[in-house]
């Protein structure tokens, strides 16, 4: 509303004068023009139609989430469940289509009545229930998550077919995200601008008792303003799913406070009261053109991490600023003070966009040698060493023959490694190796590779239903099977033990504990008496495991589905480990192994992920070259105990 | 210019606001030892001016003088080390730290890195008992009363040694005991050398406690004169012409019962609460703060529950607690609280007069936009709202400004029964006539008035008659000619059961 005002109020400017008033009015218009040269100037492949519309694509899900949040952060709310709504909605919607046979038409609706359940729900205990919004809205989003592992029962469920054209072209070119993100946009705009409720939410957010004082129905309002964030939520994640032609449990984490930072990149308050529809478009959008620019400027994926914040700030700084500075011009006389700050407001500018050509071309490494080949390896997530050492060995490897290697990071995102395939594809790559984060979930995206003509090469995790020239594996299901086979052995057939599982829905998991499962039917004497997820992770390992061991404190095995856990779970067991609780892990990390040459962890099924990594480049390269490559490498994995221990390195 | 005595002196300062110029062309000047009154109507640009001293503005062009020496003045500190301190309006008090860390925030005394309690404490007690007030260093300040935040506040200003002291309406909330009790801290600071910056509206006082007055209006500095001068000549250089009656009520013609509320009680906050306001009449609620008035009007209107009674409007009753059922009926509120609870101050002046009829200019869930401008522009034009443009943020309007867009909401929804909570508070005199004749405006097109106000000379001069109400309950009506100020105070006083002891919150003059 503020710039509104500002607007209305300078009619006669001129069209250069109203261009500068324009991009005064609204820092985040020119935090994303400045993003835009910058980019431009630094990568000649992102100003091209393809990837314009690609930035678009996968700007689509935030740009919707976001301005379903923008009316609840104008009304002075905040949701954070709308990323788990997201991913419930799509659930119900595959769930639905394919395990209960409705007809797709039948699933949408109930998608969305889902998502608008959500909301009314969180409109309620915050009305009637006098909830904070942001514990509210919590609680959502852990049960919205919850509720979506139960219905898909953690795996990722396949959308039929008419649902997944939502993620097509419409006439080969227009991106069916991005019209379904410009309708939405549109609609937010209207909403806020001409509607009853619209006007409401400036009010409320503005001065809530005035706005009761004055015969708003407050409660009811709220109700209706959480439940739209809950509607756009469900377009969200259908959106998101049809992009993936599958809906993945664990879809859109994190994606609330995206959708925030957007809203308030595009001048809201969270104290309320402001926010319009173009300004989070721009926030939203400025996020996609940074994350798109950082892959085709091959920033590395820590330092991606780095430069997002720095620009959320820098935007909402300028921003800042620019209200200051542009709110003096309009008076009658131009003094000197206005001129001073208005001048502030150019000089920082300068510097972000000095900030932002500096940082980029200090980080992205690789563009300086003019090598013949250049790869993409596009990777699950960093954030395990196991993948840390795909890397390194893919780097080593690359650095051996001279190829230029660039590495992605999607941090476990479907959807963003969606993305990151789409950058690589604009960036005419010879060749891209995917980690899938999920062997369904990339079918779309790797689809759309094999359509532009690069050949794809999958490692550690297939891909499904798109042509691979070649897949490098470790095989989950026979290493779950020989760790089932080494810790029974050890057990000597008898006894009770507990899993720890992987994050819910990941294939690495399934697989693992299948083949666990598998293995220890062979021993009947062996009892599992709780299975329990720790997401990977060491520290939910020595959680989950302390938590088990209250009720069960006399279990004989662990079996965790990584090291990392492993390692947690050692933790938990303290001087037990290694004497009386045999734990076996997965992966053999460094971490693991030395843990197997402490004595504490009894083995670790080893996978070699610097083989995995430098046998997929060496791939790579021949089919970049042209030359033929096996279908199918699978490198072993063994089972590293504390005899064999020594001779064994990643 | 070279007056040794002269502490500051403002020179041509100008300040401009979007859209607004704020000050043009201010001349002030102070010197050692006085107490120099500004005086204006609200948005005339007293706070503006001693926002520049305080150091939250910068002046646009003209200079301050410091000793002879110009200065620029940047912030807090600035203002701080050229021995300015300021009592605003609202206070700038912590409620949970105690009344000795209120006293020395930011400078706390410190001993090894840690804030040295004792020597905090003591220093503090001997800067309450200079300035009069009985009060434990170690109080919250959340337990405190009005006027004890106010000694506070000044024992706060003392010890920052403060050579200037600015004071925005100090008086406003305080009971005449506490003016006084005030005025002889003031008269012995004046002594001390202090020279002393005071706002007020309250032209009495002008002439108890003033040395000279400088006049603001429009701002611009249209005169400077001694503290003597009569109260009309004040009123004149204030408004810019002469008011020829304060209270111009004119008696309209009085119709049905219109309002009707009987035996309204909330547990412990009113008891059997029962009167009648009539078409075209104005009924004032007089009493003590704490009497429970604003509590049963807000019932009234049910933007708060009550326990028994009943509230009718022309005879069909209203559903209770229910704000929707009560503007259904026709009844309007212009709430105690102008910023806290009658306006969106970050919306527009248009916007803020659509509030109230958004709904009824919603057709099919969008709303008629053009509709409500046109709306507005009629009302605020009416009224005769001073503002750059229905665009201009009600924030920066004067107070007087802000009321009139809050009764303006109301009245074009067509109310038919208003009830005015303070209508006039920290509102200037000029402003205060304009809303009167509001008033009788209303009542001649055959509304009903409802109005509490504090200012005695207010309920009685615009009210035909006048309740009176005591510890939640009515002690008495008066008609208009019966009610004079001590009939009044004899009720608020006599209460049905044990009188006041907090006399502190009390207020009256």
């Amino acid at each position: 509303m503020a710039t509104d005002t500002l607007k209305s109020t300078t009619g006669a400017g001129g069209a250069t004068g109203g261009l500068r008033r324009l991009l005064l009015d609204n820092g985040a218009l020119t935090a994303l023009i400045v993003l835009v040269i910058a980019m431009s100037a630094l990568s000649g492949d992102f100003m091209t139609a393809d990837n314009l519309l690609n930035v678009g694509v996968q700007a689509a899900v935030t740009a919707i989430l976001a301005f379903g949040v923008t009316f609840v952060i104008v009304s002075a709310g905040i949701d954070l469940s709308v990323g788990s709504v997201a991913a419930l909605s799509a659930t119900v919607l595959a769930w639905s289509a394919t395990s209960q046979g409705l007809p797709v038409a039948l699933a949408v609706v109930l998608a969305i009545a889902t998502g608008i359940a959500c909301g009314l729900v969180n409109g309620f205990l915050i009305s009637y229930g006098k909830l904070p919004p942001f514990i509210a809205t919590l609680a959502m989003l852990s049960v919205g998550r919850g509720l979506s592992l139960v219905i898909s029962q953690g795996s990722p469920i396949a959308l039929p077919g008419s649902v997944s054209h939502l993620g097509d072209t419409l006439g080969g070119w227009l991106p069916v995200p991005v019209l379904v993100m410009v309708v939405m946009g549109l609609i937010t705009a209207l909403v806020l601008g001409r509607t009853y409720i619209g006007r409401s939410m400036y009010a409320i957010g503005g001065n809530e008792e005035a706005a009761r004082l004055s015969g708003l129905r407050v409660k009811r309002q709220k109700l209706a303003i959480y439940a739209f964030s809950g509607l756009f939520a469900a377009a969200a994640g259908i959106v998101l799913a049809a992009r993936l032609s599958s809906a993945q449990p664990q879809a859109a984490q994190g994606y609330e406070l995206d959708a925030i930072a957007a809203v308030v990149i595009g001048g809201a308050s969270l104290a309320g009261g402001t926010g319009k529809a173009s300004g989070t478009l721009i926030g939203a959008l400025i996020l996609a053109v940074l994350r798109n620019g950082l892959n085709l400027l091959s920033v590395s994926a820590f330092w991606q991490q780095v430069v997002i914040g720095v620009v959320i700030a820098l935007a909402v700084l300028l921003d800042t600023v620019r209200r200051k500075a542009g709110a003096t011009p309009v008076a009658a006389g131009a003094s000197g003070g206005g001129k001073g700050r208005q001048a502030a407001t150019y000089v920082l500018a300068a510097v972000v966009a000095a900030a932002v050509v500096g940082a980029m071309s200090f980080l992205h490494s690789g563009s300086s040698a003019a090598k013949d080949q250049k790869i993409g390896l596009a990777l699950s997530t960093l954030n395990n060493p196991f993948f840390v050492q795909i890397r390194a060995g893919a780097q080593q490897e690359a650095r051996k023959l001279g190829v230029d290697l660039t590495v992605t990071d999607a941090q476990n995102d479907a959807s963003q490694q969606a993305n990151q395939l789409q950058n690589f594809t604009s960036e005419g790559l010879g060749t891209i190796i995917v980690n899938a984060v999920d062997s369904d979930a990339v079918t779309p995206a790797a689809k759309a590779v094999n359509k532009a003509g690069i050949p794809l090469v999958a490692v550690d995790r297939a891909v499904n239903n798109a042509d691979t020239a070649a897949l490098v594996a470790s095989d989950n299901v026979t290493g779950g099977r020989l760790a089932a086979k080494s810790l029974a052995d050890r057990l000597g057939g008898k006894g009770t033990i507990v899993v720890l599982q992987g994050q819910a829905g990941t294939s690495a998991s399934r697989e693992r504990g299948a083949g666990f499962t598998a293995g220890l039917k062979a021993y009947p004497g062996i009892k599992v008496v709780a299975e329990q997820p720790a997401d990977w992770d060491r520290t939910k390992g020595l959680d989950v495991m302390t938590n088990l061991l209250q009720a069960h404190p006399d279990v004989d095995g662990v079996f965790a589905e990584n090291d990392e856990m492993a390692l947690g779970a050692i933790k938990a067991l303290g001087g037990k480990a290694g004497k009386s609780v045999a734990v076996i892990g997965f992966d053999g990390t460094p971490d693991g192994l030395s843990a197997v040459k402490a004595g504490t962890l009894y083995a670790s099924v080893a996978q070699q992920p610097t083989e995995l990594g430098r046998i997929a480049v060496q791939n790579a390269l021949k089919v970049a070259e042209g030359k033929k490559v096996t279908k199918s490498v699978m490198v072993p994995v063994k089972v590293v105990t504390k005899e064999n221990v020594a001779g064994f390195s990643g | 210019m070279s007056n040794p005595d002269e502490l500051l002196r403002i020179e041509g300062i100008r300040k401009t606001f979007p859209g607004v110029v704020a000050l043009d062309g201010v001349d002030f000047d102070l010197r050692r030892g006085e107490v120099h009154v500004l005086l204006g109507e609200n948005g005339a640009g007293k706070s503006t001016l001693i926002k520049m001293l305080s150091g939250a503005y910068t002046p646009d062009a003209g200079r301050i003088l410091v000793g002879g020496e110009e200065v620029r003045i940047h912030g807090a500190q600035d203002s701080e080390r050229l021995g300015f301190a300021t009592i605003y309006q609202e206070f700038n008090l912590v409620p949970d730290l105690t009344v000795a860390e209120n006293i020395f925030l930011g400078r706390q005394p410190r001993r090894f890195g840690m804030i040295d309690r004792k020597t905090m404490e003591a220093d503090a007690e001997v800067l309450l008992k200079r300035v009069g007030v009985s009060v434990s260093p170690r109080a919250r300040v959340r337990e405190l009363g009005i006027a004890r935040l106010q000694m506070v506040e000044i024992a706060k200003a003392l010890s920052l040694d403060a050579r200037v002291l600015i004071m925005d309406e100090p008086t406003a909330v305080l009971t005449s005991e506490e003016v006084e009790k005030l005025f002889a801290i003031v008269r012995k600071l004046r002594e001390d050398g202090v020279g002393i910056v005071f706002i007020t509206h309250h032209l009495e006082e002008i002439a108890a406690l003033g040395d000279r007055v400088t006049v603001i209006r429009d701002g611009k500095s249209v005169g400077q004169v001694p503290a003597a001068t009569p109260e009309d000549e004040l009123v004149r250089l204030m408004v810019g012409r002469s008011i020829e009656q304060q209270y111009p009520r004119e008696r309209a013609d009085t119709g049905a019962a219109l309002l009707s509320v009987e035996g309204l009680t909330r547990d412990g906050v009113f008891h059997d609460v029962g009167f009648q306001v009539h078409a075209g009449e104005v009924v004032g609620i007089a009493g003590l703060v704490g009497a429970g008035r604003t509590e049963v009007v807000r019932a009234v209107f049910g933007a708060d529950p009550y326990d028994k009674g009943a509230v009718r409007v022309a005879g069909a009753e209203v559903r209770r607690g229910d704000v929707n059922a009560a503007m259904a009926a026709g009844i309007g509120l212009i709430p105690e609280d102008r910023k806290g609870q009658g306006l969106v101050l970050d919306a527009s002046v248009e916007e803020n007069l659509g509030l109230v009829t958004l709904r009824k200019a919603t057709r099919a869930g969008l709303v008629d936009l053009r509709g409500q401008r046109e709306a507005a522009a009629r009302v605020a034009g009416r009224l005769g709202v001073r503002m750059a443009g229905l665009g201009q943020h009600v924030r920066t309007l004067s107070g007087g400004n802000q009321q009139k867009v809050v009764i303006g909401k109301w009245l074009l929804a067509d109310t038919k029964v208003l009830i005015l909570d303070e209508p006039t508070r920290g509102i200037d005199v000029g402003a205060k006539v304009e809303i009167y004749q509001l008033i009788n405006e209303l009542t001649a097109a055959g509304a009903a008035v409802l109005m509490i106000s504090s200012d005695l000379p207010e309920v009685l001069g615009m009210s035909d008659r006048v309740l009176v109400m005591a510890q939640g309950r009515i002690a008495g009506e008066l008609a208009a000619d019966e009610a004079t100020q001590d009939a009044v105070m004899a009720l608020a006083v006599s209460t049905p059961t044990t009188p006041t002891h907090e006399t502190e919150a009390t207020r009256g003059h």
